[in-house]
């Protein structure tokens, strides 16, 4: 039993010292997250979606995010539309894709480096501090090693965007 | 007992279901379960991860299962978990164990609300009547049977129960609902929740209860009314997505009717009184946790409880104050769990008429630190386990409980687990500290000679429980072994236990022969009036030994069905036997050989999009508590009229009729009463 506990300890010590990210850890947050913007998907009206749309667009510029979400939101669909998960690069054309764009903390460089911000018809959301001030619709956060988000309904109508009070009721509306 | 090999090989056998799906392809995309998933791989404090994997023998009552059932407090919530023993005294007190006999004081389970303990050290014993935790913000309870709770705290030898509340963020809004029925003048609750700017979000409610008492008693017409009321108030702070906090409060103020027995004069012999039981208990705790890393978290935790109880004979006070913190990590192949733990607790027992104590304590202590490693031996196959909780506490000293387990999953839908594990539970203080005065012994049942004067012969003589500070503290080795198995419709979830406790304190009886010799001179000498009179300053000693030896084994089985969305059933079954191994002049001081057999079945029923049906029958055969066999059923119809308004009309104990569920009298003072068949109609609103 003494080994076991030398052992035991030993290793605390130099564990501490070297936490790393574990790759299936930030798999499962993005995962859950992936999640999330799918029941957005879901939850959401897009009041000037086209009728001709032949898929729901789902994008980020985060390579590592799009990676779990295709495989997380495989053969999902949104209005009978199947979801397409797109790496993309932040400029205005290449958005205009988009019916979700997510922002995750590794590319909210670039998302602040962007000049103009509105979108029309795209939800916006991201996972950092002031998101929504910086220009976003929805907002993740923690609570108690849990995600929440917040939202701001009145931003998401400037962009043609409706979100079922069901979703609204879970999340933390905020009117700035 | 022995694994046996075939056993083993027959479960590598079971198993033509082939999913082959990386587990997080599977997660359940429902946003309310989203919401229910932790972020952090690591295990959160005193929560289990996933109860699929976990290799205890653990049972999860859902907040669906808790609000459809109708249920009214937390031990009725715990009447539908397999494998718990819960019977009810009356309408307000409760014995409640798993895998070992339910006794009222003392239980050796471990009840937390969110990770603070309610353990109380006089008894071994958790004051369920008092209770309060507002059913409708429970998001979970986490039941694990058997000594599964390393990293949950001690004394948890026969299992844990940890109640899970809603984060304040989850309750914002109001909610109000009023009951009533054939046992309840009324019942109501009030809770009104929000947020505070944009980093936190609170709760206040506040619960008023008013309880017939039973209509029927053993000896005595039913006194067990309630009174009771509680308030409390939640707040949790996130600033940030690496820290969080919560906050929390309950005080609650209970005058509690009820029958009990007690020695007050020199009769000696226990006399059966009416009385009420005011008690108040108060808890607050604050929880710090910090996100190191997706895959390393840290919690801080500190509580204080107080409890202070009143009754005729009996005047108490118990504070406790709890400091824990835990860190839980991955690193590669290998998780670790590691903390540290303080406890210091303040009683106050008053010198009455029946109780007396000895020892001076009033105050323990107890503080350790626990270690858990699981590591990864094949990548998603098979995770081995190990860990140690070693503490202090003041009346046995430094105590250490190890564990090793093994997880297989031979398929992803799959877990066969195998533990060994060793667990302590230090005497109560009831059983160190304090002498009792109990019903008496008649002379002609402890003396080897008797007179044939019918005053000598039946003469009953004092007779004291001594607690003494030679008790040790019990020592429990628990081989247990469980498969699980999970398919697209069912679920089939198996447990089998095997556990031998050393040092178990039983009573041994010192009669004091020599006391007795002037009496029989006295006779001798014809003098019968000072024989008697001399009779009067003997007393017969019950002492409490720790040299008995108990065996207890068995097993829970539970298969779930869910084949469409709205409609889930359950059936369960569990066996446990309890056998002691005395020595010559001993007997138990807590339950006696026995067997006892639960079936269970469930049924949650929604249908016309509005109504909802929720059924649990339960049979209890069992020779362990002095009663009959009895079939209850508990059937609550729910009607959500409205979108904001909900009516339901609730059976209970429906089958069963009046029926007696607890008779080990021996073991309280409180006098049972039979438990009724109840209706209860119930209005809820949320806004």
């Amino acid at each position: 039993m003494l080994t076991i506990k030398r052992i035991l300890f030993g290793s605390l010590i130099t564990l501490l010292l070297s936490i790393s990210q574990g790759a299936i850890a930030v798999e499962k947050e993005y995962a859950l997250k992936a999640g999330f913007l799918f029941n957005f998907a879901r939850y959401g009206e897009w009041n000037n979606h086209a009728n001709t749309a032949s898929s729901f667009t789902l994008c980020s510029p985060d390579n590592s995010f799009i990676s779990v979400s295709r495989s997380i939101l495989k053969g999902r669909k949104v209005n009978n539309l199947p979801i397409e998960n797109v790496e993309v690069s932040l400029t205005e054309t290449n958005l205009a894709q988009c019916n979700i764009l997510f922002i995750t903390t590794d590319t909210l460089e670039s998302w602040q480096q962007l000049n103009n911000k509105y979108l029309a018809d795209v939800m916006i959301v991201g996972e950092t501090d002031n998101f929504i001030e910086q220009g976003g619709h929805i907002r993740f956060f923690l609570s108690g090693g849990k995600i929440r988000f917040e939202v701001s309904p009145d931003k998401l109508k400037l962009s043609g965007i409706t979100m079922s009070s069901k979703v609204l009721r879970l999340g933390r509306v905020v009117n700035n | 007992m022995k694994l046996s090999p075939a056993l083993l090989y027959l479960f590598m056998l079971i198993s033509p279901w082939v999913v082959a799906e990386e587990s997080l392809s599977d997660l359940d995309l429902d946003l309310d379960s989203l919401m229910a998933m932790d972020v952090q791989v690591t295990s959160a404090m005193k929560r289990t991860q996933s109860a699929f994997e976990t290799a205890s023998s653990i049972y999860v009552l859902t907040k669906e299962q808790i609000t459809r059932s109708g249920v009214t407090s937390v031990p009725e919530a715990l009447k539908m978990v397999p494998g718990l023993a819960v019977r009810q005294l009356d309408n307000n007190q409760w014995a409640i164990s798993s895998r070992g006999v339910a006794s009222r004081f003392s239980s050796k389970l471990l009840v937390m609300i969110d990770g603070q303990s309610l353990y109380t050290p006089e008894f071994a014993a958790v004051y369920w009547e008092t209770l309060n935790v507002p059913l409708y913000d429970i998001e979970r309870i986490e039941i694990i049977r058997g000594q599964g709770g390393l990293l949950w705290g001690s004394n948890a030898t026969n299992g844990v129960i940890n109640i899970i509340t809603k984060n304040s963020i989850d309750t914002r809004g109001l909610y109000a609902d009023v009951s009533s029925g054939s046992q309840l003048n009324v019942d109501t609750n009030l809770r009104y929740g929000g947020d505070i700017g944009n980093n936190g979000s609170f709760r206040v409610y506040g619960h008023v209860k008013d309880g017939q008492t039973s209509d029927k008693g053993i000896k005595m017409a039913p006194a067990d009314f309630t009174e009771q009321q509680s308030a409390g108030v939640r707040f949790d702070f996130t600033p940030n997505d690496q820290w969080s906090g919560l906050i929390q409060g309950d005080i609650t103020q209970s005058t509690l009717g009820q029958n009990f027995n007690g020695v007050v004069d020199s009769s000696n012999r226990n006399i059966s009184f009416t009385g009420s039981l005011d008690r108040t208990d108060a808890r607050i705790m604050a929880r710090l946790e910090n996100r190191i890393s997706p895959s390393a978290n840290q919690m801080l935790q500190t509580s204080w409880l107080k409890q202070s109880g009143e009754q005729t004979y009996i005047q108490e006070e118990f504070e406790s104050f709890d400091l824990d913190y835990q860190i839980n990590f991955l690193y590669q192949d290998l998780q670790f769990d590691w903390g540290l733990n303080y406890r210091y607790n303040a009683i106050s027992f008053a010198q009455s008429t029946f109780i007396q104590s000895g020892g001076g304590f009033d105050n323990l202590q107890q503080y350790g630190t626990l270690a858990q490693a699981q590591y990864n031996v094949i990548a998603d196959k098979l995770d081995f386990i190990v860990g140690v909780k070693v503490d202090h506490n003041d009346l046995t000293g430094w105590e250490s409980q190890p564990l090793a387990r093994l997880v297989w999953k031979p398929q992803n839908n799959q877990v066969v687990w195998l533990s060994v594990s060793k667990s302590v539970l230090v005497p109560s203080l009831l059983m160190f500290n304090d002498n009792y005065i109990i019903d008496g012994q008649r002379v002609e049942e402890v003396s080897p000679i008797t007179t044939g004067i019918p005053e000598i012969d039946r003469y009953y003589i004092r007779t004291y429980l001594n607690g003494n500070n030679k008790v040790k503290s019990e020592k429990s080795v628990s081989y247990e072994m469980g498969y699980r198995l999970s398919d697209t419709t069912w679920a089939l979830d198996l447990s089998v236990y095997h556990t031998d406790t050393d040092n178990v304190a039983v009573i041994e009886i010192d009669p004091n022969i020599d006391q007795f010799i002037p009496v029989f001179t006295m006779l001798q000498a014809g003098q019968i009036d000072a024989a008697v009179q001399a009779l009067t300053t003997t007393s017969i000693n019950f002492n409490l030994v720790s040299n008995a030896g108990l065996t207890t084994e068995g097993g829970d089985v539970v298969l779930s069905w869910q084949p469409v969305d709205n409609f889930t059933a359950e059936v369960g079954y569990s066996y446990n036997t309890f056998n002691y191994d005395l020595v010559d002049n001993t007997f138990p001081a807590i339950g006696y050989d026995s067997t006892s057999r639960q079936l269970f079945t469930k049924a949650d029923i929604h249908f016309f999009e509005q109504h909802n049906i929720f059924a649990s029958l339960r049979v209890e055969n069992s020779d362990a508590y002095r009663t009959d066999n009895y079939t209850a059923l508990d059937i609550t119809w729910n009607w959500a009229f409205q979108p904001n308004w909900a009516f339901a009309i609730m059976g209970k104990n429906l089958f069963a009729g009046t029926h007696l569920e607890y008779g080990n009298h021996g073991e309280t003072y409180t006098q049972s009463t039979f438990i009724d068949e109840s209706v209860t109609f119930k209005i809820t609103a949320k806004f």
